[in-house]
């Protein structure tokens, strides 16, 4: 009986810095063991608990696609001790690894529905894993349209610079990438994701919305959504909570009667609003 | 058939249990003061106490636990797995409210998606001797929460004080497995119905009258209440009642290095500590004793009965007897009841 | 009456809205106790009471209300604490009005629960005696038999720097040279202090109710909590239990009342005291400071003056 405290154990492909205030570091794990990797199996918003031994262990959503075979991505923004340490690891390091944890996006309920993400700071990764999964050929046609609003306070600390750029090239997704405040080389669109939100005002038909940002984005982009006639159940998001087993028994995650290790961290607006303000 | 271990003989019979299994039984760290521990001794037990201040589930979930241990290998390391239990256990002088708690933490440990090894390896090994209550106090509410003293469920075998001797129950498969130990011998018509008779005194005694009946549903209610902000008044925020409940479970993950490896530990935790739900960003869901007495009593008695269909009390008293500032759970629970008949009145809560 | 007269007091104060709250004393569910509780309506000072139970220093509630007038009943110990804390610049002037008790001494429940036999059911006051009542038992006690060890050898019974007092005041016995308990561990050699310091904190949980029951204990991040610099490991260990109980008697070292909360609130029975007593002694020798008599003196271990001694730097 496998013990779910173990970590698997990964190793360090390769690791980038990922935003210019170089509080962002993306680190790319690839498997030890080939039968880790083969029995690996996970969806778009699911984490995992990294550990550095020594450090302790942190709870990080996967950013990489489950399309993407071979490795996970992780960005990691440092604040505390382990995701500092984790800002320190050299290539080649061995972490530990346990997951897949939590429900991840309803892409069973997205099916031929459109999509609409929006995305601020760098919450932007589990939103990544989505778009990703959702943009690959064999997913494609699952979705109708996919839309994206990524906002981030300057074009510097957005994520994934380059994919951004790809993704913006193409005919099957409309993207709309965002900074509060741009600089001299930025061409991209200046406004904050909710000001973005209400301009592109996309038709809430038929459409599933799904939003990760901080707290202060969320506080303005939600009466958009509703404004724009988006139903409580067709508004998901992923909470984040202190956490340590990741696995709803160490009881430290709980809003009301719920884990959000392990009911969620996805939920849409009408299930947190049956749950006590507890967060 | 009832047997009954006469106490000339328990020492010989703790001696047994050593020489065969790890022995776990209540010990006196300081006059008044009991634990259960790893016996090496049968003069260490002491069966006298009505109950131990920190309870039986430490045997099952110990306070620190080691979960792994690590050394460094360069980049990579070597892990050092710590759940297997290697010798057999065996547990004595539980009361029924310990057992039934292990039994509400079995549920916690064992159900649902995960299996936690390091609970389930020493549940299985464990062989439960429960003891009857003869003497609740009067802070026992045990019947209340559908216990009671004299509860057999959940023990292997069951020991009954009549004072000269024990009257034995051997309740499973597991405790038949003593039908043969040289110590037990037959009882006799009157020490089973002197047994009988401590039984019925004693279920008289437990306390029927704390209104848990229902208290799930009052506290859906009561979620935003201003009954809060009296409830938590007193409470000074340690970790005294969390410790000594039975039922609380929460734990804390820790990796504690040396220079060449270390080891990841689990601890018991407390929600009431003010750090237990603070994030790295600073941001705290719980930022005041308020919200913290909240989630402990709502825990308990709303969103445990969501997820396992019972309340996560046992009535076993510990809460109310060493909480340092006096917080008694029961009366809590009775002000859910005059709560509720306010807020159906539409009337304005006061000091409860 | 010293109850009626805190009663009295209390209804005048919430009455002329001098206060928003009383912190006191009252009747509640077990024999020989008492609990803090927190009177708001001028109908209901008939709550407060005080009897030798009333063990609790109340001080250590002020932070909850630091947003409010607070009238507080105080035995010698608490108001030490208090003057203490206000010297630390815990509270704004006028926010806080003492209701001071001349304090009979406490009597310590644990050793009544232990001189008599089966569970105490009932528990009163009689003149001297403490009558204590159980399903087959009736027996009464001298209260003076019964003391807390703290209360024994207090020297400031009736508060200094109170608002009001509301009786009279009793006598002091001076500092004694050595107290009873420290004069016993002053006997042992330094292997048997070890050994009886290692086997009272080996019993430690870390529930921490020593921690919150002192008023002097208010850091927002205790040095337990720190995770960089990680000072001590939060698992159970002899060691780092030890360097727990060290440390925080440590930090009240000329902040100490001698109340005695510490010991009183822990579940496991550890004897604190005399770590803190001993250090109260010390101070009192190298610094001539007794914390919390005067309003004036700051501590000596948290100032620093260019003539403060330092013939012990070698």
């Amino acid at each position: 009986m496998k013990n779910p405290y173990h970590p698997i154990p990964m190793i360090v492909k390769k690791a980038s810095v990922e935003t210019t205030d170089r509080m962002l570091r993306t680190l790319q794990l690839s498997f030890l063991n080939e039968e880790d990797a083969k029995a690996f199996r996970f969806i778009p918003g699911q984490f995992c608990e990294l550990s550095i031994f020594g450090k302790g262990e942190a709870p990080l959503g996967i950013a990489s696609s489950p399309t993407e075979n071979g490795s996970l991505k992780f960005t990691i923004n440092k604040a505390g001790v382990v995701t500092t340490a984790l800002h320190h690891i050299e290539e080649g390091t061995e972490v530990g690894m346990r997951g897949p944890l939590g429900n991840g996006y309803p892409i069973d309920i997205f099916q031929g529905k459109n999509v609409l993400v929006i995305g601020g700071g760098f919450a932007f990764t589990t939103l990544r894993s989505l778009i990703a999964f959702f943009l690959h050929p064999e997913n494609r046609n699952k979705v109708k349209d996919i839309t994206v609003i990524y906002g981030a306070r300057m074009p510097g600390l957005l994520l994934y610079k380059e994919e951004l750029k790809e993704w913006e090239k193409r005919s099957d997704i409309k993207l709309v990438v965002t900074v509060d405040w741009g600089d001299k080389d930025w061409k991209g669109k200046v406004g904050l994701v909710p000001n973005v939100l209400e301009e592109l005002a996309p038709s809430s038909e038929n459409t599933y919305a799904v939003i990760c940002g901080p707290p202060i984005m969320i506080k303005f982009t939600f009466p958009k959504l509703m404004a724009l006639q988006f139903p409580d159940e067709r508004i998901y998001t992923s909470l984040e909570r202190r956490m340590k087993c990741g696995i709803g028994k160490c009881g430290r995650c709980n809003i009301g009667h719920i884990y959000v290790c392990n009911d969620g961290p996805v939920f849409n607006y009408a299930q947190l609003k049956k749950l006590p303000k507890d967060y | 058939m009832n047997l009954k271990l006469d106490k000339k003989d328990l020492k010989p019979f703790l001696q047994s249990l050593i020489d065969e299994a790890d022995l776990f039984a209540p010990v006196q760290l300081a006059e008044g003061v009991l634990v259960f521990k790893k016996i090496d001794r049968p003069d260490e037990v002491d069966l006298s106490s009505s109950n131990t201040q920190k309870p039986a589930k430490e045997v099952f979930s110990p306070q620190s636990e080691t979960m792994f241990r690590y050394e460094k290998a360069g980049k990579q390391h070597q892990v050092t797995s710590t759940e297997e239990v290697e010798r057999k256990r065996v547990i004595l002088g539980v009361r029924p409210c310990d057992i039934q708690a292990v039994s509400l933490l079995d549920e916690v440990f064992l159900g649902k998606e995960y299996t936690d090894s390091y609970y389930l390896n020493n549940r299985n090994a464990t062989t439960m001797i429960g003891m009857a209550c003869g003497h609740p106090l009067s802070t026992c509410f045990c019947s209340s929460t559908g216990g009671g003293p004299f509860l057999r469920k959940g023990s292997d075998l069951f020991f009954i004080d009549l004072g000269e001797s024990f009257l034995v129950e051997l309740l499973t498969e597991k405790g038949m497995t003593f039908q043969k130990s040289n110590f037990f011998k037959e009882a006799n018509t009157e020490e089973i119905s002197l047994a009988k008779a401590i039984e019925e005194k004693a279920l008289k005694k437990t306390d029927t009258s704390v209104p848990v009946e229902g208290i799930e549903k009052r506290l859906d209610l009561m979620v935003e209440s201003s009954f809060w902000d009296r409830v938590h008044e007193k409470c000074i925020g340690c970790r005294v009642c969390t410790y000594l409940c039975p039922t609380c479970h929460c734990f804390d993950i820790m990796d504690e290095a040396l220079t060449h490896g270390g080891q990841r530990v689990r601890n018991w935790d407390s929600c009431l500590s003010s750090l237990y739900s603070q994030e790295t960003s600073g941001h705290n869901p719980r930022p005041t004793n308020r919200e913290r007495t909240r989630q402990r009593i709502m825990h308990k008695f709303n969103y445990f009965p969501k997820n396992f269909g019972r309340i996560a009390c046992v009535g076993c008293g510990r809460c109310i007897l060493y909480c340092p500032v006096q917080f008694d759970i029961r009366q809590a629970i009775n002000w859910t009841s005059a709560k509720r008949l306010k807020l159906q009145r539409g009337g304005r809560s006061t000091n409860p | 009456m010293i109850q009626k007269k805190i009663r009295e007091k209390a209804k005048e104060l919430l009455e002329k809205k001098m206060v928003d709250l009383i912190i006191g004393f009252g009747e509640w569910t077990l024999p020989l106790r008492t609990t803090p509780i927190f009177v708001r309506n001028p109908k209901e000072v008939d709550h407060l009471i005080w009897n030798s139970f009333c063990e609790n220093n109340l001080s250590t509630y002020l932070h909850k209300f630091s947003h409010f007038k607070v009238g507080i009943v105080v035995k010698g110990c608490d108001a030490r604490s208090i003057t203490a804390l206000s010297l630390e610049k815990r509270f704004k002037p006028d926010q806080l009005y003492l209701i001071g008790v001349p304090c009979q001494r406490m009597v310590d429940r644990r050793r009544v629960k232990k001189a008599v036999k089966g569970e105490i059911l009932r528990a009163s006051e009689q003149g001297d005696q403490i009558i204590v009542e159980g399903e087959d038992f009736k027996t009464a006690l001298k209260r003076e038999d019964f003391l807390y060890s703290s209360c024994q050898v207090c020297t400031h019974r009736t508060p200094t720097l109170a608002n009001v007092l509301v009786g009279d005041p009793v006598e002091e016995i001076p500092m004694t040279e050595t107290h009873p308990d420290i004069k016993e561990f002053e006997k042992k050699s330094p292997e048997e202090r070890w050994k009886y310091f290692e086997k009272e904190s080996s019993r430690c949980i870390l529930c921490f109710a020593c921690r919150e029951a002192c008023p002097m204990c208010y850091c927002e991040e205790c040095f337990v909590d720190s995770s960089n610099p990680k000072w001590i490991e939060k698992s159970l260990s002899p060691s780092d239990n030890e360097f727990y109980h060290i440390v925080r008697a440590y930090h009240q070292t000329g902040r100490c009342s001698g109340c005695g909360a510490c010991e009183r609130a822990c579940p496991m029975e550890i004897r604190l005291t005399y770590l803190t007593q001993k250090l109260n002694q010390n101070v009192k020798e190298l610094f001539n400071f007794e914390t919390g008599i005067d309003a004036e003196t700051l501590p000596p271990l948290s100032t620093y003056e260019t003539e403060d001694r330092q013939e012990f730097i070698k």
